[in-house]
């Protein structure tokens, strides 16, 4: 009997360490986050998804705490459904996960900590986000959110002079396309065979790159910004 | 001679109200398209992209003048031909029925030449209803709705096409749109040689176009060596210009194709013509 209460005391001892040790990482990730109130910043998005043909695009991305964000593109722009300031704003509502030690990884260089997000709530969209968390600089080097509505999407994040905010001047997501159908009868080119032409892009994953420069942080952005239509 | 000849017929097309229903039909189905896409274009657009707005979110204005002017092209263009046969198709026969025929027979130039100039008037009047029909989805299209990136869907997918590329893609889809009702032209007018009354070349002309076309979207392997060389077949090549990379080989197979057509089409007319035995 003493064996067994010892055992369950041992693993709540645990579990309650990992989940500890979680909760830091999280903390000190979401603190230097919290430092950046509002940012604008200049991004040129790259899509290299199948069946969608399109040349970089430019645009300017708004974000304020917590979660109010604004692409304006110059012309049209592909980003993923679950996107640029996603996670930010996952993590600023702490109340909406349980963050849950995973262990270390080594990604490239960098040996970080692997923190799962289970969502809190059972009807949340959130299904869990992994994230790759650089303990040096406090910064997500990955992440990748499964959802839903949106499936998984993976990001991995470059910094550069931006690092100091946790601010990434390059995002690189990986968004899973196999669900891509065209309508019948709206692609109606008649002179086309595609079951011959035998061009049908196989590939079940788009990358989608973000470079974003330019910053300006903490300008004080307002929440009607977020409300104006272009 | 030949230019006189051409703007006399050119006048007597202007002088038939049959001649005002294209420019006036474009003119009424273009203001319900674009009255319909100001009302609620956003709703089809969420239908086209329905399936990527699952993982993908689209930026910026994607309802503009370039997408509904393509949208405006994609649903006419396969209705114009129509349009076309109806006045073209009646530039022989309608003369025969009348008894006209006869006497511009006897005037001092050769029944080559009268054929021929019934050809470039039926032509000019082709053209007239493509520049309207350009005038209507681009022009009026980019003043209601603004300009914009293009966003195409075809069976391979999305391609967007960056609002500084269109133009030369309409100018060129246009061009190929053109020559595509100049056949429908020429083919009417062929037929018009063979007949003595007006409905005849235009309901047959549009038989042969439904024919073709069923033809051609039949996915059966018995008319695949029939397929590439139907003019219908290459009625939508306009919709070429707006792919990226440019299908340059797909679009000069295209315009051989339809330049063929109207010069053998133009050959039998002679032919049928020059031996018509005209007693009306």
């Amino acid at each position: 009997m003493k064996k067994y209460v010892f055992t369950l005391v041992a693993a709540l001892l645990a579990l309650s360490s990992t989940a500890q040790d979680a909760t830091t990482i999280i903390n000190k990730l979401t603190l230097k986050m919290n430092k950046v109130k509002d940012y604008s910043a200049d991004a040129v998005i790259t899509s290299d998804i199948p069946m969608v043909k399109i040349l970089p695009s430019k645009a300017v991305v708004y974000y304020k705490q917590k979660d109010k964000f604004k692409i304006d593109a110059k012309g049209i722009a592909i980003v993923p459904k679950q996107g640029i300031s996603d996670v930010t704003k996952l993590l600023a509502d702490p109340k909406s996960y349980n963050p849950i030690y995973m262990g270390k990884e080594k990604l490239g260089n960098v040996m970080t900590e692997l923190v799962s997000l289970f969502p809190a709530n059972d009807t949340a969209d959130l299904i869990l986000a992994k994230l790759w968390i650089d303990p040096v600089n406090d910064i997500v080097l990955k992440s990748q959110v499964t959802t839903r509505s949106s499936g998984m999407v993976t990001a991995a994040y470059t910094y550069g002079n931006q690092m100091k905010w946790g601010l990434p001047d390059k995002m690189v997501f990986t968004v899973d396309v196999k669900k891509f159908k065209i309508p019948k009868g709206v692609a109606t080119d008649i002179n086309r065979n595609t079951a011959k032409d035998g061009g049908k892009d196989t590939k079940k994953t788009g990358e989608i790159k973000v470079d974003l420069t330019n910053y300006k942080v903490n300008i004080g952005l307002k929440d009607d910004f977020f409300k104006e239509k272009k | 001679m030949i230019l006189k000849s051409t703007w006399n017929e050119f006048i007597k097309i202007a002088a038939k109200p049959r001649s005002y229903l294209g420019i006036g039909a474009i003119t009424v189905l273009v203001a319900v398209i674009l009255f319909a896409l100001k009302a609620d274009g956003m709703s089809f657009i969420s239908f086209v992209t329905a399936s990527f707005e699952q993982t993908l979110s689209f930026q910026g204005d994607i309802l503009n003048g370039n997408l509904v002017a393509f949208i405006v092209l994609q649903m006419l263009v396969i209705h114009i031909p129509l349009l076309v046969a109806l006045v073209t198709g009646d530039l022989i026969s309608g003369e025969a029925a009348m008894g006209t025929i006869r006497m511009l027979a006897t005037k001092p130039i050769s029944r080559s030449q009268l054929l021929i100039s019934k050809f470039l008037a039926g032509g000019a009047y082709t053209l007239l209803i493509v520049i309207w029909l350009g005038i209507m989805a681009v022009v009026v299209g980019k003043w209601m709705f603004g300009p914009g990136d293009l966003m195409v869907l075809n069976s391979d997918g999305l391609v967007i096409l960056q609002n500084a590329d269109v133009n030369w893609r309409y100018i060129g889809g246009f061009a190929v749109a053109f020559l595509a009702l100049l056949t429908v032209s020429s083919l009417s007018i062929t037929l018009s040689c063979f007949s003595e009354n007006s409905i005849g070349p235009i309901v047959t002309t549009m038989a042969i176009i439904i024919l073709f076309t069923i033809i051609g979207t039949l996915d059966v392997s018995i008319f695949d060596n029939v397929r590439p060389f139907l003019f219908t077949t290459h009625m939508a090549a306009w919709r070429s210009f707006f792919e990226e990379p440019l299908p340059t080989q797909q679009i000069w197979n295209s315009v051989i194709i339809l330049v063929g057509h109207n010069v053998i089409l133009l050959a039998v007319a002679l032919l049928k013509f020059n031996k018509k035995d005209i007693t009306s």
